[in-house]
């Protein structure tokens, strides 16, 4: 299904939201001195729908804020921490306690900006956007869903976060890919879950190829619509006997950790391995494989701390797996 | 609009402003709760604003397109905004006295859901920014409302005000009118008046800071009316591209011996003795309580 180009997944988006924005003109678009190749077409072409207001997140949100109240849809751009920690209260107050039409787009979700250290570092996005009333988060995976997304989010009336890869990756959808329903299962098997979001859902397939070479079958789900989690997805998760979370992210607060709380509050209770980063700041140089190595969260750790926790969590796997 | 709203005179101004602290202490009390100093500082800029058709508003329609938008970005000021909203009729004068009560419409800090409220407000730093999204926007429609901002001066600590500084001249926002109510006085300590380890930052020279970002700066003195109409008599009218900012100078608890300048009133209650003192003070200005 999957068709093979590599367009990173903002400029998918940024290509799709320049045609949405020609034909309004109420689409703006705020970067805090960020920019990107797709972006310069926007800011040549459409010279009153793109504005720059410095290195200065705060006033970026707030501006956009203001121009929202007056009737614009606006999107703010920057590199993820920014459009997230560094302006945590102005999408508190000015966007979400207003319910504003506003969408934050983040670049370089997770260790994307990898030698940069953690000030660069977005590992705790999922957390603290989703503790905000209001806000909508989606996390896409490929170049087709965030091109769905420039769509999905013209159409919102309320507040939401889009957090993007920095790196192109390889699309794995196709024509058929349904955005509207926030969450699709990529493979199938039914010896385990592993639900996973963003850059590591490519990972994630990956680990689901391995893991059927130990006679292990795994279903991957990319969860691309993080708040509100997408209807059906418990019920869908709920239909395997255990759950693999797999997130670049803090595991406080992140995917793993919300998805617990939704399957507790539904009375879905399964066995779950959450694999994330713990609660450390990674100061590793060498690349975001490096990091990944180190803290256990490449395919090939994934592999080994899945068959381990298979194995000690159910002694009995022989006779499930067969 | 403004042309249909009732414009006074100085003198029934400055009854409607006596008349106004009085409602406030009167709120403040019986909620047990509310920036009275505060809420005397700014009186004589909102009454002006309001009364003296400096602001362009619709009371019966409060989200009327040909608004002037008003930011109460000094969100704790909401307590002598409030009086006038109701004696306006954006809302019953019920509101005004239920303040902070279960099941009014009304806090502590100012929020979009108030008729007549733009904006929520509170946390400080934030009306700033958000007023010049709100005259760029204008500006790019090439609609004549003007933007207000009232901000305190403690809140120019807020580093958020200079980012968006920076915007306001850049886009040059001349539809833009700041009135930065300067009190010398944050929560805690003076701005100026160093004493102690309370006290400070100092903002000061602060018109030479906003000419220094853009700004056309008029310092006034905030509770005299000819000098607040003298500063915004021409704002639909101005020959520049700066965005204007108004450095009204006033006092703290402007009109109570108790409080007028002194510290430790930022959200106090006055009882007993000190209470007695404070109406003893609006009695002699005005037929109050």
């Amino acid at each position: 299904m999957a068709t093979k180009f590599i367009l990173g997944m903002r400029d998918a988006f940024f290509n799709a939201l320049y045609e949405i924005a020609k034909k309004d003109r109420k689409v703006v678009l705020i970067s805090a001195d960020n920019g990107a190749p797709t972006l310069d077409k926007f800011a040549s072409d459409l010279k009153n729908q793109f504005f720059t207001v410095g290195i200065a997140e705060q006033q970026m949100i707030g501006m956009a804020a203001g121009m929202a109240t007056e009737g614009y849809k606006v999107y703010t751009y920057a590199i993820a921490p920014f459009v997230t920690t560094r302006v945590h209260e102005q999408n508190k107050i000015d966007i979400c306690a207003m319910n504003l039409p506003i969408v934050n787009l983040g670049i370089g979700a997770g260790y994307a900006y990898d030698v940069m250290g953690p000030s660069h570092h977005t590992v705790e996005d999922i957390s603290i956007m989703r503790v905000l009333p209001n806000m909508t988060i989606y996390s896409p995976a490929d170049g087709v869903c965030a091109q769905a997304l420039a769509g999905v989010s013209y159409q919102s009336y309320s507040p939401m976060y889009i957090r993007f890869d920095r790196a192109g990756v390889e699309n794995i959808y196709g024509d058929d890919f349904n955005v509207q329903k926030g969450f699709h299962q990529i493979s199938n098997g039914n010896h385990l879950c592993i639900l996973t979001t963003g850059r590591m859902v490519h990972e994630a397939i990956k680990v689901a190829q391995e893991l059927n070479n130990f006679g292990i079958q795994a279903s991957v789900i990319d969860l691309f619509c993080i708040k509100p989690l997408p209807s059906g997805l418990v019920e869908k998760l709920s239909t395997f006997p255990k759950i693999v979370t797999y997130e670049e992210h803090l595991l406080a607060g992140g995917l793993g950790s919300l998805i617990l709380e939704e399957l507790s509050d539904a009375g879905v209770y399964r066995p779950t391995l959450r694999i994330g980063q713990k609660d450390r700041f990674v100061f590793d140089n060498g690349g975001r494989q490096c990091i990944w190595d180190k803290y256990g969260l490449d395919a090939e750790s994934v592999v080994k701390n899945i068959k381990s926790w298979m194995a000690v969590d159910q002694p009995h796997q022989e006779s499930v797996l067969r | 609009m403004s042309a249909s709203n009732v414009v006074l005179s100085k003198s029934e101004m400055e009854a409607k402003a006596n008349w106004l602290r009085e409602k406030v202490l009167q709120m403040a009390i019986k909620a047990n709760s509310g920036h009275i100093s505060t809420a005397y500082s700014q009186a004589e800029l909102l009454i002006a604003l309001y009364y003296g058709g400096l602001l362009s508003f619709d009371a019966q329609n409060d989200l009327c397109p040909k608004r002037d938008r008003f930011i109460l970005s000094k969100g704790q000021g909401g307590i002598g905004l409030y009086p006038i909203l109701a004696d306006l009729g954006f809302f019953p004068e019920e509101e005004v006295i239920n303040f902070t009560q279960a099941n009014s419409i009304l806090g502590v800090h100012a929020d979009w859901h108030i008729p007549g409220v733009e904006v929520i407000t509170g946390s400080l730093g934030h009306g700033l920014p958000i007023a010049t999204g709100k005259a760029l926007a204008l500006k790019m429609q090439n609609k004549k409302e003007l933007v207000f901002c009232l901000l305190g001066d403690g809140e120019l600590y807020e580093g958020s005000n200079w980012e968006a500084a920076f915007s306001a001249s850049h886009y040059e926002l001349d539809n833009l009118v700041c009135i930065v109510d300067r009190n010398g006085q944050a929560v805690l300590g003076k701005t100026d008046e160093i004493d102690s380890q309370r006290d400070g930052p100092r903002i000061e020279p602060l018109d030479k800071k906003f000419e220094a970002f853009g700004f056309e700066v008029r310092v006034i003195d905030g509770h005299c009316f000819d000098s607040i109409h003298g500063s915004m008599a021409d704002t639909r009218s101005r020959n520049s591209k700066k965005p204007l900012m108004i450095i009204a100078q006033t006092f703290k608890g402007k009109g109570l011996s108790l409080m007028e300048d002194q510290r430790m009133w930022h959200y106090r209650v006055p009882q007993g003795e000190d209470l007695k003192s404070c109406w003893n003070d609006l009695k002699g200005t005005s037929n109050g309580n």
